[in-house]
């Protein structure tokens, strides 16, 4: 790490050491017509070092303002939060953190090396050090071919990756992505999703804004959820998605009988794609159904636990709101 | 301290590039190698002329450049949003708004440096005509020489504090009305002995105006500390003691514009 | 507010205060080089309400109005003065709002000659012949002079204007002791030669010849080839030097006949005339003072100085004449003639 004095946190330790800290942060900029606060709510969170941690939310929701927050890009009118132990706006942290707005927005007249340089000098990084590790992250980001395009001819795409490599240029143990994939094709997300999980098994812990919800299952430990400024779920993903007392049973190449006695063993049964998918409350109901199933002949397609999706997780908490 | 240099040195390079500014310079550069043909027009006030006009232009051209670019560098950096990745490494503030003014400085001083070796290469051919002509003004020409390099030395920190005063009122208001602020500031603090004079109990000021004409006296920059030009067409030598008050006065006005722009800056929201 | 906010304007405000001192020493400085220029804010005023205020906007434009705030005052007044000149060349030169516009170039840039010289040189002189009435003329000569005292005490240290003022009272009021005093003041300074030799040819007119030789005995000294001095001294001893000391004496009919030979030879001689005159004065014979005199204002129109005696002596004698403009100037400044005859009370008619 460039220019730490912290001592490191690689993975879990015997004593958890918190990343990101929050007590009750408020930005609230005004009221609405019903005089509900327009902003950012009374947000409690907590990121331990190691983890992949996502604030979720549709676009409007607070994340990027709880962003601004957390870098002391502007100021709190309630509540306080501590970086690696530093109150929030401090430079002391600054120094282990790397930061990819959304946008993202860079001097137009820079080209890549240009830009990785200045960033890097900012760390008081130089010399033969700073370039070496400005090519490193070029080759990193896929950059290196076009190393000498300004800025202002770069694509949506290029941007995104500059940003990665200049929010990475000081080796951050804390990374704040905001948006990550946005402006990126498939292949370009699918990169930059393979480097999230590459930074975690350094140890490093890594803090994302999205409303893409899909991408950020496999990604995050753990996730807060916002709408209109009030988390309105947090939790272990894992967790989240577990739902409670909920087996599934999916069958295929069933027949009639089959498929009218499961009708009567579960909670309920809904027809998917060639499959027929069954819900029992309790694990061993849910056996003997598949034992019976296999016995008459069906294929057994899938047997377990029943997971939600993050979105339905999201769509049921945003919804206990209104 | 080093992100200071680093910042500085950026909006330098951003700032030279800026197309609206080297338009001025080239305008300012032609105004003064024309004020060669000005003085035709005027026959026995041609030196006056050249001079006025020269210094006139490196002060002028050098105010406007200063506070189009100095009413700029910050907002420019929120608008555009490239102020979030900067304060987001370890950049303080304070080291970024002194940054950016150095910067600007930078490319002020650059400028001014053109214009001035522009003039003082046309006053350079034409002293010794106009020398030639009037014999008598020998001294005033022996003189002349330094004290125009004096003034133009003089001019780029009467320029530095208008950028100063451009970057702070930009961190305090909106782009039109810091742009309006600062080219009232300049030239009310031009006048600023009016106020001196107002403020005369001799003139039959009340007491109550007389405190209040005296602070505003007292708080406004008196930019026509800078201005030598006497000595200049009277050929007095003047020393550098002097030069290097005006001077050390201008840098302390400096520090107390930069202070309150680090007191206002270091509460801005981006 | 957070402390250290309030410790930052506290600091402030005593840099503020601290600079206090550097501004006064810096003003001090500024003083002693004469760097100072205080804008004459009261007298621009003053003069906005006494104008012709609609005149005076047409000559300035915006643009140089807002040049004349700031620094940039010596641009403005440049500005100014070409647009006089543009008046000039349209033979709009003389109307009022030039002549407002000049004075404005004066006050905005005082230290510059050109305005001053040049505004009292159309009073003076161009004002002067637009009107024959001999109060407004006078009038004019006042304003002329007056303008050219003003630049003097804007420029104390620079001999032009005190040459001008001294030229306007030697050309055109023919006042040469007050022409004198002002070229006087001029040598005080670097100054080009003529300014010595003007005080001999002021003297020589007066006449006073003791004083003329003085000055063109300085004007040797000082340049041993000076050869106006020279030829001025030689000329003078040759016609003058006797007459005047036979006047001294008291001998004044020998005087006369003195003078009378060289007059008699060259009639139309300015310098012979005038002295003719003034010794006649100092015999007492008014009339042949007031008529010689009168001889040398009818040989040269110019002459005004034989002009304004005639005027004089003609009021003394009780003969109709016309108060030229430089009788009434005289009379405006207090210095109407009068003669004494030093020792003779005696009026012969």
């Amino acid at each position: 790490m460039v220019g730490a004095d912290w001592p490191a946190a690689t993975g879990r330790c015997f004593a958890i050491s918190l990343a990101i800290k929050t007590e009750n942060l408020s930005k609230i900029y005004s009221h609405d017509a019903t005089g509900r606060p327009v902003g950012l709510v009374d947000l409690s969170l907590e990121v331990e070092e190691g983890q992949v941690f996502g604030l979720l939310g549709p676009n409007g929701s607070g994340k990027t303002t709880t962003l601004k927050l957390l870098l002391g890009l502007i100021f709190p009118t309630a509540g306080k939060g501590e970086i690696f132990g530093h109150p929030l706006g401090s430079n002391a942290y600054k120094e282990r953190i790397g930061f990819l707005p959304e946008g993202p927005y860079f001097y137009e007249h820079l080209n890549g090396i240009e830009l990785l340089s200045f960033y890097g000098s900012l760390f008081g990084m130089g010399g033969g050090r700073l370039a070496a590790r400005v090519e490193e992250l070029l080759h990193l980001v896929g950059m290196w071919d076009r190393r000498f395009i300004r800025v202002r001819d770069y694509s949506r795409g290029m941007r995104q990756r500059i940003g990665a490599a200049q929010a990475m240029i000081n080796d951050p143990d804390l990374l704040f992505l905001d948006e990550l994939t946005s402006g990126l094709d498939p292949i370009g997300a699918m990169e930059m999703h393979k480097l999230i999980l590459e930074l975690r098994d350094q140890g490093k812990t890594v803090f994302l804004c999205s409303h893409l919800l899909k991408d950020m299952e496999p990604l995050c430990d753990r996730v807060i959820i916002l709408n209109r400024g009030q988390m309105c779920e947090t939790g272990a993903v894992r967790d989240l998605l577990r739902v409670e007392n909920q087996y599934r049973l999916a069958v295929s190449n069933f027949s009639d009988d089959l498929s009218r006695r499961l009708v009567a063993l579960a909670q309920r049964t809904e027809p998917e794609e060639g499959l027929l998918a069954a819900y029992f409350a309790d694990q061993n109901a849910a056996l003997s159904a598949a034992q019976e199933a296999s016995a008459a002949g069906a294929v057994i397609e899938e047997l377990g636990t029943h997971h939600r999706t993050l979105e339905e997780v999201f769509i049921e908490a945003v919804g206990g709101e209104e | 301290m080093r992100p200071i240099f680093r910042v500085a040195r950026a909006t330098f390079h951003e700032a030279w590039r800026r197309r609206f500014l080297n338009g001025i310079l080239v305008f300012a550069i032609l105004i003064i190698g024309s004020s060669w043909v000005f003085a035709y027009l005027q026959p026995g006030a041609e030196l006056q002329m050249v001079i006025d006009i020269g210094l006139g232009s490196i002060r002028f051209f050098g105010m406007l450049i200063a506070v189009f670019l100095g009413t700029r560098l910050i907002p420019d950096e929120i608008e555009r949003r490239t102020i979030h990745t900067i304060l987001a490494k370890p950049v303080s503030r304070a080291q970024f708004v002194f940054g950016k003014f150095l910067g600007g400085a930078g490319t002020v001083a650059a400028n001014l440096l053109l214009m001035g070796i522009a003039f003082y290469i046309v006053f350079a051919i034409k002293a010794p005509q106009l020398q030639a002509q009037k014999p008598e003004d020998a001294l005033i020409f022996a003189a002349m020489y330094s004290n125009i390099a004096k003034a133009i030395l003089l001019s780029f920190f009467e320029i530095f504090l208008v950028l100063g005063i451009a970057v702070v009122a930009s961190t305090l208001f909106s782009w039109v009305l810091s742009v309006i602020f600062t080219f009232v500031i300049y030239f009310v603090g031009q006048m600023s002995d009016f106020f001196q004079q107002l403020a005369d109990p001799e003139r039959g000021a009340s007491k109550a105006a007389q405190i209040l004409l005296g602070t505003i006296y007292r708080i406004l920059p008196h930019f026509e500390i800078f201005d030598i030009r006497e000595a200049i067409l009277q050929g007095t030598y003047t020393p550098w003691t002097t030069i290097l008050r005006i001077i050390g006065q201008g840098v302390a006005y400096l520090v107390v514009v930069l202070l309150i722009g680090y007191l206002v800056f270091n509460e801005r929201e981006v | 507010m957070k402390p250290y906010k309030i410790i930052g304007w506290l600091v402030v405000i005593g840099l503020i205060g601290a600079i206090c001192p550097l501004d006064r020493s810096v003003e001090y400085d500024r003083l002693v080089l004469g760097l100072q220029q205080p804008t004459p804010w009261f007298q621009i005023a003053a003069r906005e309400g006494g104008g012709d205020k609609e005149l005076a906007i047409t000559g300035v434009t915006g643009v140089i109005v807002g040049a004349a705030l700031g620094g940039f005052r010596e641009v403005a007044a440049s500005m100014l003065w070409m647009k006089t000149h543009e008046y000039w060349h349209k033979g709009e030169g003389l109307q009022a709002k030039a002549l407002w516009i000049m004075r404005l170039v004066t006050l905005l840039d005082p230290h510059w000659l050109e305005p001053w010289r040049i505004t009292a040189w159309h009073l003076a002189y161009n004002l002067y012949v637009e009107t024959d009435d001999p109060a407004m003329r006078a009038k004019y000569l006042q304003m002329g002079v007056d303008c050219l005292k003003e630049g003097v005490s804007w420029n104390p240290d620079r001999y032009d204007l005190y040459l001008e003022l001294g030229w306007t009272y030697f050309d055109k009021v023919e006042d040469f002791e007050e022409a004198n005093k002002w070229f006087r003041a001029a040598m005080r300074y670097p100054h080009p030669d003529y300014v010595d030799r003007l005080v001999g040819h002021a003297y020589e007119r007066m006449p006073d010849i003791p004083q003329a030789l003085d000055a063109y005995d300085y004007c040797l000294k000082r340049d041993p080839h000076d050869g106006t001095a020279k030829g001025a001294t030689l000329t003078i001893r040759e016609r003058y030097l006797r007459p005047w000391h036979l006047t001294e004496a008291g001998d004044y009919d020998a005087a006369l006949d003195a003078i009378n030979e060289y007059v008699l030879a060259q009639p139309r001689s300015t310098l012979g005339l005038h002295m003719k005159g003034y010794v006649a004065e100092q015999a007492g014979r008014l009339r042949l003072a007031y008529d010689t005199w009168k001889l040398a204002a009818d040989t040269s129109a110019l002459d005004f100085l034989a002009q304004r005696k005639v005027v004089e002596l003609g009021h003394q004698l009780g003969i109709p004449v016309e108060d030229t403009a430089q009788y009434l100037y005289m009379q405006r400044v207090g210095k109407e003639m009068k003669v004494t005859v030093p020792g003779r009370e005696k009026l012969e008619h």
